[in-house]
């Protein structure tokens, strides 16, 4: 999923400081799993602003809602209620989110509550570590199922790099070394000779290299889409 | 006598004491108790609502660890201290203004001292604020 933690109230305040009456609007997507903007993150933001704002004497009115999603035009339908009834929405909802609400409801002032941070998988309660990267031409069909592009601190195609120590990466030793584990999964397995063939050079265009990334399925399409996207 | 206009918040699990207004005579500030199925249903937003309300502490109150009538909720009553506190230093107060007190079952005399000992650590900051002042 995508992991986002709550930004400093600080940074909040400062986009809102001008500002009587807003909306913090969470997701109950990816954020509210990662305990980073659902209903719960909502009233604490909502809280936070409003002692905040009340201790600088300038006290103001926070509404909270939290839908079920951010990144669908369809769910963002209700925030049409709130048009003209507040002066900004702080969402919680992760970048996607704040994005749409932008491209959609051009004439509302939308601030993000929350850094978007990446794609991980929660390990344990409170504790979510990166997984992916999102490269669009995934490779770990020849990686024993782990990412190096993600996973190693350097993104080696190559690795492990010099630096590995016992298992460790060099880079920050609180971390495997992804690569480190690439070979001996793969020695275990008796696939190391997988590592020995040649790769043609990583299309990165799939990365984000060749400009926005958008994906098409014909067979899903009605009435020609949406194109050009915004 | 009561300092005007000091109040203390006393977030509380109806299970770890009974204490009441009046036990607190010694105490010389208002005091709202406020009692919860279990310390665990405590949220950090009715910790930050306190102080926005007036109060000038809260203090998170369960049981001890291990005797939690309903598993560890005073324990992860303590963790949303730690989250409230956080927000606390965002915002540029003492983040000590929200504690949480883990208490004897019904031991109302360790219940008291613990809310004095509060309510002098936050008198402090009160002094301290107007001194800067
Ligand atoms: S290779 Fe690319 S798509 Fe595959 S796991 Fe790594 S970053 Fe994700
Ligand atoms: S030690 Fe391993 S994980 Fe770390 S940078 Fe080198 S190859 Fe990558």
């Amino acid at each position: 999923m995508i992991i986002a933690e709550r930004r400093p109230i600080p940074e909040i305040l400062r986009n809102i400081e001008n500002y009587q009456k807003i909306l913090v609007l969470g997701c109950r997507g990816c954020v509210a799993i990662c305990s980073a903007g659902g209903d719960r993150e909502v009233s604490i933001v909502a809280e936070a602003i409003r002692l905040a704002r009340t201790l600088q004497g300038k006290p103001i009115e926070v509404l909270e809602d939290t839908f079920i999603r951010q990144c669908d035009p369809e769910y963002l339908e209700p925030l049409k209620d709130y048009q003209g009834k507040v002066e900004a929405v702080v969402s919680l909802a992760c970048g996607v989110g704040v994005n749409l609400i932008a491209d959609l409801y051009p004439e509302i002032r939308v601030y993000p509550g929350v850094d978007t941070s990446f794609y991980g998988a929660n390990l344990s309660l409170g504790e979510w570590v990166e997984k992916c990267r999102g490269c669009g031409d995934c490779i770990i069909d020849r990686t024993a199922g782990l990412c190096p592009i993600a996973r190693c601190a350097k993104n080696l195609l190559n690795g492990p790099c010099g630096g590995s120590q016992g298992g460790r990466c060099e880079v920050r030793k609180d971390m495997p070394c992804i690569w480190h584990e690439i070979v001996e999964r793969l020695k275990a397995r008796g696939e190391l000779e997988k590592l020995l063939e040649i790769w043609e050079p990583k299309d990165w265009r799939p990365a984000g290299g060749d400009g926005l990334r958008v994906r098409v399925r014909e067979d899903l399409r009605l009435n020609g889409g949406k194109k050009p996207w915004r | 006598m009561e300092e005007k206009g000091f109040k203390l918040s006393i977030l509380c699990c109806n299970y770890t004491n009974l204490s009441e207004r009046e036990d607190f005579f010694e105490v010389p500030v208002s005091l709202e108790i406020k009692r919860y199925p279990c310390s665990g249903k405590i949220e950090i937003t009715d910790m930050l609502r306190a102080l926005r309300e007036g109060a000038k502490g809260v203090m998170v109150a369960g049981c001890m660890p291990g005797t939690c009538h309903n598993g560890r909720g005073s324990e992860r009553a303590e963790k949303r201290v730690l989250g409230a506190r956080k927000i606390l230093e965002e915002i540029g107060l003492e983040p000590e203004r929200i504690s949480m007190f883990f208490v004897n079952r019904l031991d109302g005399e360790d219940f008291i001292n613990k809310v004095k000992a509060f309510y002098r650590e936050i008198l402090n900051f009160e002094l301290k604020g107007r001194e800067r002042k």
